[in-house]
Order: C-alpha cells, then structure tokens, then sequence
C-alpha cells in the first residue's frame, strides 16, 4: 500500500461530487487515506449525503463559512482537500500549509473565465468551445499551477445547465486521469499565463446586466436566455426586458418551428436566422 | 394530462415509466439536470409555473408523484 496523504477531504455538491467521492472511495484501499465529505452548499436536489450512507464515508455538513474554516483549520495530518463544485474560497492561511494540498475543479479553461459562473459567460460570449481545468489553490482566485485540463464544443442551443453537466461529467473524467499523480506528487503542473486584461467574473455579475432589449438581434438575446438558464436553481434572478413601455419578466423561453406559433397572452415570438422562433413567456411588472 | 406527462418522461427519461419504487433519485433512474428538462417542458406543454419550492426530489420520487404534482398546479 503507498501511503503518503493520510487524509483526502471532498467538498462540493452535484454531479461531479457524487462521482469523485464513488472514485476516492474505491481507490482508499490503494492509498489507505482517511476519506470525508463536506457538504457547503445545500442542494434540494443533492445526492452526496445518500451516497456517504452506502459507503461509509463520514459526513458533515458546515453551510457556515466561518465554521468550515475553522474545522479545516484544525486538520494536522498530510490532507489533500479536493473542491469539486465549490465556491467557499480558502483563506492564504490554510493554503499556505505545510501539511495541506487543495486542487480544485474550474468549469472553464483557465486562464479564461475565472471567477463564478463560468459557462454562463462562455455562453453569452459566444464561445464554441470551453473546458474544465483541476489546479492547484493558491491565494489567489483561479490562479493555481494547472494539472489537467479537458475541452468541449458548445452547441448552439446549448443552455447553461446542460453545459454545466457536461463540464461535470469532464471534470470527473479529468480527475480520474490525474489522481494518482496528485497523490503520489508527481503531477506536472503548469503555471497559468495571464493576459493584462484578466477579468475575474463575480457571483453578483449577471450576463447582460440582467436585461435585453427587443432592439437587440434575437440570436442575443437567445444566447442571453441559454446562459442564465440554470433551470429552477436560482443561480440568477430572471430576466427582464420592456414591452410596450412595461418592464417585463421572463418566465422561459423555447426555440420552436415557425407552424407552432399561438396567440397567446404575454408571449414574444422572435425570429432567428435559421427560421425558427424564439417564443419568450413573460409576465407584465406593473 | 396523465398521458402527456408520461410522454415527456418517455422522452427525457424513459427508465422512469417503468420504475416502480419510491425515490427516483436516490436509485439513480432520473439526475438533477433531466429534472431541469422535465421541468421546462411540462411548464410549456401545460403553461403552468413550477415554483422552485415544488422542485425538490420528494416530487419527482416516481412518476405517480410527478403527475400528482402537474394536478396541484393546474387546479392552483
């Protein structure tokens, strides 16, 4: 048995999470770690604690961040912490550690798109392609050493959500394949190179401000839909747009054929280059 | 109404028409992002609003529980 980390912390929620604990679960024979599951964020739909009961992995949920900090704070074994889908930030005093090694799952291709909700703003760019990328934690956000990386295309209808699981299920793919050299301290990391204009997109930012407008060509504000849809998980607050001199808010939206289109009450129907429409619910803000 | 969910499920999660246990999610039959399409497309095919308090994984436990869910909706 190679022993080396003698504790191995997961933190995170979602679909990547619930792979990675299954993975480091099986491979603790290997390694003889000490594995845990940390629950930050709360999910309704979360699976993570079910998966913890059938294989015995001790879990704890520490919603408050101050608390979090505290109880890794007190880690004294060679630990590597693992922050899959995560966005609790670990202060310079935890990184710094001697005994502790934090890599982390970024859903874009870093340098590109650090910060939060990165497919949003690949999508709402424009971009064809993004990625994943585990790195190294270091003080600064998104800044670590980059271990892997994985790309995929961004389909043209693709929404948020859907680009959210497929960078999950890359992600889990990507730490499959690096694992080992984490743990044994072999990985070869590369240092990020950042460009002068580096932005760092904040959980506040919405894409878009939040708002179209009908002047804007409907392939936008497709795109604007797609990158905020993250289905009822409330990630961002609905869009808003103005009709007939109303504010107005979006309730959902659908690509559809031209023969489908209804008369119905508060509903847009927008025309897209490829023929279709862009049919948009929304209800009146008086 | 009942035939119509049962389609949408055909089409985005077919293992779901023929479960017959208690907790679609926690067996693996149907994940967070199929519930994000299952969702949107009931919302369009019955112009209802699913609140996000109502997507939790008790509602979506089989297909007996979706359906009963859709009802609520349209009788709110």
């Amino acid at each position: 048995m190679k022993k080396d980390f003698e504790r191995v912390v997961v933190i995170g929620y979602g679909k990547a999470t619930g792979e990675i604990l299954k993975y480091t679960a099986d491979r603790q024979a290997d390694y003889g770690y000490r594995l845990e599951f940390i629950e930050h964020e709360l999910h309704a739909l979360s699976i993570t604690g079910q998966i913890c009961e059938e294989r015995g992995i001790p879990f704890s949920s520490l919603p408050d961040k101050r608390k979090l900090g505290a109880y890794l704070g007190e880690i004294e074994e060679k630990t590597l912490i693992v922050s899959a889908s995560n966005n609790y930030l670990f202060p310079a005093s935890l990184v710094e550690r001697e005994n502790i090694t934090i890599i982390n799952f970024h859903n874009a291709l870093l340098p590109d798109y650090p910060g939060r909700n990165a497919p949003s703003w690949a999508i709402y760019q424009g971009e064809t392609q993004t990625g994943i990328t585990w790195h190294y934690v270091t003080a600064g956000v998104d800044e670590g050493n980059i271990i892997i990386q994985k790309t995929c295309e961004i389909g043209s209808d693709m929404k948020a959500y859907e680009l959210a699981e497929r960078l999950m299920e890359l992600a889990y793919e990507a730490f499959s394949e690096c694992f080992d050299a984490v743990l044994s301290e072999r990985a070869e990391a590369k240092p990020q190179a950042f460009s002068s204009n580096r932005r760092m997109y904040r959980s506040t930012e919405v894409p878009g401000g939040g708002f179209f407008s009908l002047k804007e060509t409907p392939e936008k504000i497709y795109r604007l839909l797609r990158s905020v849809d993250y289905g009822k998980t409330g990630v961002f607050p609905p869009l808003q747009t103005e009709v007939d001199g109303e504010r107005a808010e979006i309730l959902r939206y659908r690509k559809i054929a031209p023969e489908k289109k209804k008369d119905e009450a508060d509903m847009l129907y927008l025309p897209l280059a490829d023929g279709s429409l862009l049919k948009i619910k929304y209800s009146s803000r008086k | 109404m009942e035939e119509k969910v049962l389609e949408i499920l055909e089409e985005y999660c077919e293992e779901a028409l023929d479960y017959t246990g208690e907790n679609m999610m926690e067996e693996g039959v149907i994940d967070s992002f199929t519930v994000i399409n299952i969702v949107s497309e009931l919302e369009d095919v019955f112009d209802i609003e699913v609140d996000a308090k109502y997507v939790v994984a008790e509602n979506f436990r089989n297909k007996e529980a979706i359906i009963d869910l859709v009802k609520r909706l349209l009788d709110e």
